[in-house]
């Protein structure tokens, strides 16, 4: 028995539309309780998302040559390996 | 006059004819070469010099090369700018064989003497870029990067330039604008000349390698066509083209066109631009975005846990207040019963006292007494009434008996008896007396 494939990670830009959707959905106040309550946990997850990935390109510009990435790199592979 | 040389005898065995003296030998072989006929060739031009009374340079091209020369008077009388006859530039050339015999103190040399040049213009440069992206097109090249996914907040850029331009520069603008602060790979590598190609198609190629690179921007500065045309070579364009990572082109100015412009996935005017198509979102914007969609969700989610917690605790009253309510209605049936039971043992009482009169009333009728009589016997008979013990309980009294049923009327009697009964008119209750209760 194999399990099924995990779910792609969420791009940012999917991100950002589907939290758009959402809010939409609740500013509409057609939602009821449950749903509401399951938007806005769903939208909180979905923030977290947005807010790690521009956390990521916000720390402070990282610049390195080709060699010194591949470079990086061999060494992760060589301490992993 | 230079001194005639002495000629050396010939070598043992050898059935070459000779020794023949250098200098006629190669003035006899210049001589040769001068007869050669003279024609037109074309090609790169490569490691121009200029010297006092010469230039020199190489033509090349993919097949092979030749060392050229030509006057200087001749060079300068064509007039044209500097810069013009770069290594790399297509020019035609018109002249013929021609050799340096040397001297005793100086190297022979061999050239194509140059007599007349034509730069090859922009004309044949485009006429070969047509060619060249038609073949692409017909081959479907210009697609492929156009279906990639270009995200809008990549984490790590790849930009191929050259290390001393001004695009670099450029790039970092674009992308501070931005207020993107991620992680930036330089792939540095010529940007004009023979040697550009190769080493621009090896530094993508080793850039998507990594899979740590999200888009790939590709900047150079304006420049003539034949500065930018290493941008249209067949290779590096294919590489390009069929690449897994979205290629950013910006190479020269708005008004020129080279063929990575096509195949890449998105060709910009400027360095500074292709960096902010790299990040189309403003990272500064995006954070007030989201701390905005956080807030308004935020507002829906508390709007929805005040809302349930409103029906929580009206739901859970319910239930206490309807016992309170059947609590009550049960109550005022209890005192509507006792009043009922008071009601009636009264009711009863009169009944039975009413009774009594009545019989009085006819045994004095068949006594046959008088009228008088009978009225009086009437009036004994309500004056009985009003003297029932049971009506003087009802006001508050009490009788009282001893343990054989006889009426204890006083004191004295109570203490003899020690146990009375104490009757009022709802019941009876029993009682001690004290031995010590004398009060009066």
């Amino acid at each position: 028995m194999t399990e099924p494939d995990a779910a792609p990670p969420l791009s940012y830009e999917a991100a950002t539309a589907r939290l758009e959707e959402i809010i939409k959905r609740l500013d509409s106040g057609d939602a009821g309780l449950r749903e509401t309550l399951e938007l806005c946990r769903e939208g909180r997850t979905l923030v977290e998302l947005c807010a790690a990935e521009l956390e990521a390109v916000g720390r402070g510009l990282e610049e390195l040559r080709l060699d010194e990435l591949v470079a990086r790199l061999q060494a992760g592979a060589g301490a992993a390996g | 006059m230079p001194e005639p040389e002495i000629r050396p005898a010939g070598i043992d065995g050898s059935e070459l004819p000779g020794p023949y003296a250098v200098g006629r030998y190669a003035a006899g072989l210049r001589e040769f070469l001068r007869e050669r006929p003279r024609v037109q060739l074309f090609g790169e031009i490569w490691n121009l010099r200029l010297s006092r009374a010469k230039v020199y340079l190489e033509l090349r091209d993919a097949d092979g090369a030749l060392p050229c020369s030509m006057w200087r008077t001749d060079f300068d009388a064509l007039g044209l700018g500097a810069g013009v006859l770069c290594d790399g530039a297509q020019i035609v050339v018109g002249g013929g064989l021609d050799y340096y015999t040397g001297t005793r103190t100086s190297s022979p040399s061999f050239s194509f003497a140059i007599a007349e040049l034509r730069v090859a213009g922009e004309g044949d440069l485009l006429a070969q870029l047509d060619r060249l992206r038609k073949t692409l097109d017909a081959a479907g090249l210009f697609a492929p990067q156009k279906r990639l996914r270009r995200p809008a907040l990549p984490r790590t850029i790849g930009v191929v330039t050259g290390e001393g331009g001004k695009a670099r520069d450029d790039v970092l603008a674009g992308l501070r604008r931005r207020g993107w602060q991620g992680r930036l790979v330089w792939a540095f590598a010529p940007v004009q000349d023979r040697h550009a190609a190769p080493r621009i198609t090896a530094a993508l190629q080793d850039l998507a390698a990594t899979g740590e690179v999200d888009v790939i921007v590709v900047a150079r500065g304006g420049g003539s066509l034949a500065d930018l045309f290493c941008f249209c070579d067949e290779t590096l364009c294919r590489t390009v083209a069929l690449l897994g990572v979205p290629v950013i082109a910006s190479v020269g100015h708005h008004t020129d066109r080279t063929l990575i412009d096509d195949v890449a996935a998105l060709s910009c005017s400027t360095p500074t631009h292709a960096a902010e198509s790299a990040v189309p979102v403003h990272c500064t914007d995006a954070r007030a975005d989201v701390i905005g969609l956080a807030r308004r969700l935020d507002v829906h989610g508390r709007r929805a846990l005040l809302h349930r917690a409103q029906t929580l605790s009206r739901l859970a009253r319910a239930p206490g207040e309807h016992v309170a309510g059947e609590r009550r209605r049960l109550h005022q049936r209890l005192r509507e019963i006792r009043a009922a039971g008071r009601r009636r043992i009264v009711a009863d009482e009169r009944a039975r006292t009413a009774r009594r009169a009545l019989v009085l009333d006819r045994k004095a009728a068949a006594a046959g007494r008088d009228a008088r009589g009978a009225t009086r016997l009437s009036a004994l008979a309500l004056a009985l009434a009003a003297h029932d013990p049971e009506r003087t309980l009802e006001r508050g009294y009490a009788l009282v008996t001893d343990g054989a049923g006889e009426l204890v009327t006083s004191a004295a009697a109570a203490r003899r008896a020690s146990d009375v009964r104490l009757r009022f008119a709802d019941a009876a209750v029993d009682a001690t007396i004290r031995a010590d209760d004398d009060r009066a």
